[in-house]
């Protein structure tokens, strides 16, 4: 078994230096051949974090590993399966007088389906920016609990918190909410739990991914053994931490396991995840949250797969607070921009470039579909790393 | 580097502040205490002849060669940051611009746009500031102006410098001096700027270490071109960080520039929290910083004057200028993976998880 545990841990936690060890990482790349060379057909993974995502393209990972070997980006941006129900809330919640709508600075660029009026590059929606342009009180803030701050400064104003995310979000929400929060502050539920979309992948007509590299974050909180089902259904796992050695050695696992026929669900990412997760956290979690369909944006309604508050605390939903003012119509819409190909970049089924607006009409500081806004999003990272341009070869004097 | 000879303007100015605590609309009107303001605060700040002599507008020496003009008008939050203030960002940005055209910096006007309450003492503080850094800088604030903006039309304070210097005839710097297989460098590590100022945010208030580089860099610069005459091309690293200026090297040229990610030198703790706050270094502000181009055979002799110098101790040589790929700027790896350096594309902002 390949464990990235490459060095002990250091008295005052890990140094995150030996996990980008060059040496280590060569080490890795050659394991990865010779594993790669003893499959000996092509091998398609897939991880399922946007920090996945943005860590391959900043070191240039892909770069590293056989022309067999393939990693494609999975559902893991919470920026970008966030449905556009919720979007729609948070900016017609923002336009309403007298409320304060808090944000995590991801989302505020993202286009909900509400048509942005007088636009003239076509099927161009509204963002919480173009909320804010229009006059509504739209605030980035870093945590949960700098939306409770603003509600305890703002006793007359209603604070609305867009909680978006997975796990490691989730349970920040809870346990502000457990400890209390004034009145005057809601939420709007579009926190995802991914594990039953793992389910539904090989499903997918098609779907020919034979391994994930699981979200090192939100395992640390949910554990490994949701994923059980994923071996028995054919899909090799492996828990993924985020510097280049974690990642190579998550790959170099899946490998293993490919070669070996013996599939299960591996935790290379020891050092930080444990086999049945936080405990506490879950159980926190679950006191405050219960998991409920959720619609993935673009994607489909899937069960069990979103954090809805449990009725001791459905005074803080927005949804319920805000009921009467909301208008129902507006809150849904197509999902995507027309031509967006969001949904299929999310499953894996095509790569950013082969968008027809990937980089033309849709660019980072444009961002036409949702995928372009968050920068854990597929084609933001594609773009941002140049992983669409040729390979690069250097030539020198 | 002369400091400031502070005594005597502060004991004026705190005279000053005790008739108001804060800044009035009249302080902008053109009248009396508009005059007050700039004669016990400005001018016996600021202190040099052109200015004292309150004419529309100064009268300078030209020591001769080519003038160098350039201007920036700065707004920061907070206005105090660990490492330095909206005043010293000010007199060293536009400092820094001429500078690293090869000019030496001399003059400079400093124009104000206060807002109505603004807490007369912390202006005082600005403006020392200001002082305390152009003397650092060998240049003169001659000349000024000062707008009241009514409360809740500004944001304390803004401070545009305009800034004049002067060049020999036969420096010749630009991108169109830049060969392949000349080296890149900077002067220290990168993003310190941009991670000091952002853990003070509200919001985010994160107790750390780390100051701004925010320093005038001529005197760096000068030392750089004494022992390395053709360099081939600087610019200061601002907003955008090293990708930004990475970016603007090789936009359209028949060359690219190639950044080793190892070489780069990066604070611990700016490595540390731009991790935690999914922010690239490489694009993370500066205001001390300069990028470097220098022929291969004064790469060495360039590198050394920056170490010998306070600014520059922690200078490297950080990459090379490669013949292909061309128009490109990119970032090689520790694993030799290579992936683009783009050009940023918005303020950096903290990620979701
Ligand atoms: S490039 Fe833009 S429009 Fe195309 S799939 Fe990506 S986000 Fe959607």
């Amino acid at each position: 078994m390949v464990e990235a545990t490459a060095a002990p841990q250091a008295g005052t936690g890990f140094r995150p230096d030996t996990y980008k060890d060059p040496e280590l990482v060569a080490r890795l790349q050659s394991r990865i051949a010779e594993l790669a060379a003893s499959v000996a057909r092509p091998v398609k993974l897939m991880h399922i974090c946007g920090t996945h995502e943005h860590e391959m393209g900043r070191y240039a990972l892909r770069d590293l590993l056989p022309k067999s070997v393939s990693v494609l980006a999975g559902p893991g941006c919470p920026v970008c399966v966030c449905d556009n129900e919720y979007i729609n809330m948070a900016i017609q919640l923002s336009l309403e007088p007298g409320v304060i709508l808090a944000s995590f600075g991801d989302m505020l660029a993202v286009p909900g389906s509400i048509p942005l009026a007088g636009e003239r590059r076509g099927d161009v929606r509204m963002s919480l920016l173009d909320a804010r342009a229009r006059g509504g009180d739209v605030r980035a803030v870093y945590s949960a609990f700098d939306a409770k701050r603003i509600a305890e400064q703002n006793p007359d104003k209603q604070v609305v918190f867009f909680s978006v995310g997975f796990e490691t979000t989730v349970v920040a929400v809870a346990a502000m909410l457990k400890r209390g929060v004034p009145d005057n502050l809601s939420i709007i539920e579009a926190n995802y739990y991914t594990p039953p979309a793992t389910q539904l992948l090989p499903d997918l007509e098609g779907f020919d991914i034979e391994g994930f590299i699981l979200p090192g974050h939100a395992v640390t909180i949910t554990g490994l053994r949701v994923y059980e089902g994923l071996p028995t259904r054919g899909i090799a796992c492996a828990s993924g931490g985020f510097e280049p050695v974690d990642v190579l050695a998550s790959i170099a696992s899946l490998l293993e396991q490919i070669d070996t026929g013996d599939l299960t669900v591996a935790n290379p990412y020891q050092r930080l995840v444990k086999y049945d997760g936080n405990e506490r956290a879950k159980r926190e979690l679950h006191e405050v949250f219960e998991l409920a369909p959720i619609r993935w944006r673009g994607i489909a309604e899937i069960p069990a797969s979103g954090y809805k508050l449990r009725e001791p605390y459905h005074h803080a939903s927005a949804a319920r607070r805000f009921a009467g003012r909301l208008d129902p119509l507006a809150l849904k819409g197509a999902e995507h921009p027309k031509g967006c190909r969001c949904a299929e970049v999310t499953l894996g089924q095509i790569q950013p470039d082969e968008c027809r607006v990937f980089g033309q009409l849709c660019t980072p500081d444009s961002p036409y579909g949702p995928c372009m806004v968050s920068h854990e999003g597929t084609c933001r990272a594609w773009y941002t790393y140049g992983m669409h341009k040729e390979q690069l070869r250097v030539e020198t004097v | 580097m002369s400091r400031p000879s502070d005594a005597a303007p502060s004991a004026t100015t705190a005279r000053a502040a005790s008739r108001y605590d804060t800044v009035r609309l009249s302080h902008g009107s053109g009248g009396k205490l508009t005059l007050e303001l700039i004669e016990e605060l400005f001018v016996a700040t600021f202190s040099n002849e052109p200015l004292k002599a309150l004419t529309d507008a100064a009268i300078l020496a030209n020591p001769g060669g080519r003038i160098a003009f350039a201007t920036d008008s700065h707004t920061v939050k907070p206005a105090f940051f660990p490492g330095g203030d909206i005043g010293r960002l000010a007199v060293a940005g536009t400092v820094n611009d001429l500078a690293v055209m090869g000019a030496t910096p001399m003059y400079m006007s400093a124009a104000f746009l206060l807002e109505e309450g603004y807490d007369m003492s912390e202006l005082e503080r600005v403006v020392r500031s200001m002082k305390a850094t152009a003397d650092e800088a060998g240049v003169a604030i001659v000349a000024g102006d000062t707008k009241v903006l009514e409360r809740g039309h500004g944001d304390g304070v803004f401070i545009n410098t305009t800034g004049v210097g002067f060049l020999a005839d036969d420096v010749l710097m630009g991108v169109d001096q830049v060969r392949p297989g000349d080296k890149v460098l900077v002067n220290g590590t990168l993003g310190d700027h941009g991670i000091a100022v952002m853990s003070r945010r509200e919001g985010l208030d994160l107790a750390i270490e780390l100051e701004s580089d925010v320093a005038p860099l001529n005197g760096l610069i000068e030392a750089v071109r004494r022992v390395a005459p053709n360099v081939r091309f600087m610019r200061d690293v601002t907003r955008g960080g090293l990708a930004a200026v990475a970016n603007e090297v090789v936009h359209r040229q028949a060359y690219g520039l190639r950044v080793f990610d190892v070489a780069v030198p990066v604070h611990e703790l700016v490595e540390q929290y731009s991790e935690m706050l999914g922010i690239d270094p490489f694009l993370a502000a500066n205001e001390g910083k300069v990028l470097l181009i220098v022929a291969p055979e004064e790469a060495e002799a360039a590198l050394g004057a920056m170490k010998a110098h306070p600014f520059g101790r922690e200078a490297a040589i950080i990459g090379d200028i490669v013949k292909k790929p061309e128009g490109v700027a990119l970032v090689e790896t520790a694993y030799g993976s290579r992936r683009v350096l783009e050009m940023p594309i918005e303020e950096q902002l903290p990620r979701i998880c």
